[in-house]
């Protein structure tokens, strides 16, 4: 049976090629991931403590795992693993075949990312330690502490270099292989706090998104001729009685294909956008709520749409948690020909 | 700038005096922000097109160019691109431009020699440097005029010979860009003024700091040494333009961006303002230098959240006042904060246990209660709830907002009264901690 079956079957269908995940979360979700090798299973971590593994065909939950406190990101080393750390700090790993939990290490403060590299087959977590620890996902122990300048709010991976996305607006490129040193000091181009940032696949460079309505598309190579295209856009902006709503883009995920890459805002929009023609390819219906963080699967068939309020208006009421399954097609994610 | 033949150095907007890389971006930028019409938004091609089209389809008439600077409203000239621009406007803006990269080359050079000469003795340094640079530009840029004053007895037969004069000076001065770039360097020192403005404002500033001195107008004055080499080549052609743009930026920053602070913040307008448009895609080597030399501000600030500064009138931020994300925000409240381990808590847990269990049975059922928690607060609510003699008061004291339990409760008070409960009433004593 087809996710959309499965889905329609159990009323789960919210539009033409969009269902919604069964046996959500009971807090707000914090990250999805679908798992390297298929379209078919999604990591997804929440408030509630807890990582689910969901199979998204039969849209079941497979597997659930706890930890102590929020879990604010998730990720997969292979098919059959799952990392997550969060407020507790501590950094697990958990065998999906076996459903069984190992501790790794811990840091000082929440973790806040968690990526996986394969060229260097290394684990990745930031924290709000400013540090960023490597992990060697076979043993699995700690690889090296490395301190950034500031708390780590973002991270992403670019081949064999990671790009670390701090507080006070700082970005540093690191090469994996040789983390003696940081191999570019960058502030970010945007006025306000980065939220979110993500490499693109090809690695020529990254996007960064801030709370203010805003992503950059930047690139690696520092010489000047490839600096000069780099620009930024305003986006997840509403006007509503003359006065601009301005808001955080959260989550930013591109699709492995075509390179073109989705954002989602916390005004419940995701947008898909064309980074070399500039133009924006996509908008798809309003979410009930924030949008919390997007995920492509690998194949770029589908994309996941976590839509969690996040307390940007402080700890009110707000329409129920959720992440939506959504079957992506070429017209919505690929660039125009023209 | 040796190649005096161009009619304008890089296309930039007769209307709202922005410059642009390409004249294709220039154009999209009119049709976007001159050219479109805002009942409809349609973009059309030209002023006089977009006042016919109000006209035909909306029955409306327009009388001035939207989001374009003073004097430059005119609806009734037709300007596409550079095209169409009047030829005083054109000289104006090239006189203006070069005014601009003499003076704020001439300033560089001045701040540098300021900075650099505290004492006496870089004064030869100083000067020495600054008067072969002075003197082509002070020659080069009211030309008619000091080419007259210069060869003082010749003032009558001038203006031919001033001519022959010019090419002397224009030869002198593509050499004389070469040699700027000593100065550029020092740039940083360039950035005094602003540095300089800052420490009044720095108290309330903190967020606003970064950005101010990143200024992305100043691209191509980078100091980080890989980038320099690059930097200077492209210096001679951007330079006026770059520089030409630091001055406006700081009144037309004001219409470009949105981020005049509102009436809320204070300090921070005349700051705030002269952040240019990043959209203008120079913002790279400048960005990555000053971020060595921001380092100082931001480390001040780190003791307490900085808050956001507003954007404007009619912007809002949907997001809230203080700049820490809002993961860490949520994980304040106090649901989540019961939930994270404290430091020495696991420790304290495993010690518990057994004494709770030797106290008898009603602990046990209590400690049971939260299995996530692990925390120390509910397993010592267990042991003081459990025995009723004596414990009320401390207890009223000690229940309700979890956050502030941790003095009351000290977590190590858990070891000693295991058995005994005689012992309880020492252990208890609010300043006793263990």
């Amino acid at each position: 049976m087809s996710g959309r079956a499965a889905a329609e079957k159990s009323g789960a269908m919210t539009g033409a090629n969009e269902f919604k995940l069964t046996q959500g979360p009971e807090d707000s979700v914090s990250a999805v991931k679908f798992s390297p090798s298929s379209a078919q299973f999604l990591l997804v971590s929440s408030w509630d403590c807890t990582v689910r593994l969901y199979d998204v065909s039969t849209n079941s939950m497979r597997m659930k795992y706890q930890h102590l406190a929020p879990v604010l990101d998730c990720a997969f080393y292979d098919p059959a693993h799952a990392w997550s750390g969060g407020l507790d700090s501590q950094l697990k790993t958990h065998d999906l075949n076996t459903d069984q939990d190992t501790i790794v290490g811990t840091h000082d403060a929440p973790i806040r990312c968690v990526e996986y590299c394969p060229e260097v087959n290394v684990m990745v977590t930031g924290s709000w330690d400013m540090s960023v620890r490597l992990w060697d996902p076979r043993t699995p122990c700690n690889a090296g502490t490395f301190t950034q300048p500031e708390k780590v709010y973002t991270l992403s991976v670019a081949g064999d270099r990671l790009i670390v996305g701090t507080a006070g607006r700082r970005v540093l490129v690191w090469d994996l292989r040789n983390m003696g040193y940081v191999q570019q000091r960058r502030e970010s181009s945007l006025k306000y706090q980065t939220r979110c940032i993500r490499a693109f696949p090809n690695k020529q460079g990254y996007v960064l998104s801030s709370i203010e309505g805003r992503v950059a598309v930047e690139y690696l190579d520092p010489s000047l001729e490839v600096q000069k295209k780099k620009y930024a856009f305003k986006c997840h902006r509403l006007k509503e009685n003359g006065i601009e709503q301005v808001y955080p883009v959260n989550a930013i995920s591109f699709h492995s294909v075509h390179n073109t890459f989705a954002t989602g805002g916390s005004d419940g929009f995701v947008n898909i956008w064309d980074p070399f023609h500039k133009k924006r390819l996509c908008q798809f219906h309003r979410y009930p709520t924030s949008i919390a963080s997007l995920a492509f699967s690998s194949d770029g068939s589908l994309l996941a749409i976590a839509s969690s309020y996040m307390q940007e208006q402080g700890d009110v009421s707000h329409p129920a948690d959720a992440v939506f399954i959504r079957q992506v097609t070429d017209a919505e994610t690929k660039p125009k020909s023209t | 700038m040796g190649r005096k033949k161009k009619k304008q150095l890089k296309p930039w907007c007769w209307y709202c005096n922005r410059d642009f890389d390409d004249e294709k971006i220039l154009i999209q930028h009119q049709k976007a922000k001159h050219f479109k019409c805002h009942i409809c938004h349609k973009k059309l091609y030209t002023g006089p097109g977009l006042a016919i089209h109000c006209m035909q389809v909306h029955k409306e008439t327009i009388d001035s160019v939207p989001n374009a600077i003073p004097g430059r409203t005119d609806i009734e000239l037709e300007i596409y691109g550079m095209e169409g621009i009047p030829e005083k406007d054109m000289q104006d803006r090239r006189r203006v431009l070069e005014q601009k990269s003499q003076e704020s080359q001439k300033k560089k050079q001045n701040q540098d020699d300021s900075d650099e000469d505290d004492d006496d003795d870089d004064d030869e340094a100083g000067p020495s440097f600054q008067q072969p640079a002075a003197q082509p530009q002070a020659a080069y840029m009211p030309p008619m005029t000091q080419a007259g004053m210069h060869p003082g007895p010749h003032a009558q037969g001038m203006p031919p010979a001033g001519y022959a004069g010019m090419p002397p000076m224009l030869t002198g001065i593509p050499p004389m860009i070469p040699g700027m770039p000593p100065v550029m360097p020092g740039m940083p020192p360039g950035m005094m003024p602003m540095r300089g403005m800052m420490p009044p404002m720095m108290p309330g500033m903190p967020p606003g700091m970064p950005p101010l001195v990143a200024r992305p107008g100043m691209p191509p004055m980078a100091p980080a040494a890989p980038v320099t080499a690059p930097g200077m080549a492209s210096r001679p052609a951007v330079p006026a333009t770059q520089s030409a743009a630091s001055k406006p930026l700081f009144p037309s920053a004001v219409q470009a961006q949105q981020t005049v602070s509102g009436p809320s913040s204070t300090t921070s307008d005349s700051p705030k303002v002269t952040f240019p448009a990043y959209t203008q895609p120079s913002s790279a080597p400048s960005v990555a230098a000053s971020s060595s030399t921001v380092a100082k501000p931001p480390a001040t600030v780190t003791s307490k959240p900085a808050t956001l500064t507003t954007l404007s009138a009619t912007s809002k931020l949907m997001h809230p006042d203080e700049d820490i994300s809002l993961e860490e925000r949520r994980a304040q409240l106090p649901r989540y904060q019961r939930l994270i381990p404290r430091p020495g808590q696991t420790a304290a847990a495993a010690a518990s246990a057994p004494p709770s269990g030797a106290v008898g049975g009603m602990i046990p059922a209590q400690q049971v209660i939260p299995p996530q928690q692990p925390g120390m607060r509910h397993p010592i609510h267990g042991q003081y709830g459990g025995p009723p003699q004596g414990m009320p008061g401390y207890m009223g004291g000690g229940m309700p907002p979890y956050g502030q339990n941790a003095p009351m409760v000290p977590p190590y008070q858990t070891g000693p009264p295991g058995p005994p409960m005689g012992i309880r009433p020492p252990v208890m004593s609010p300043g006793s901690r263990y």
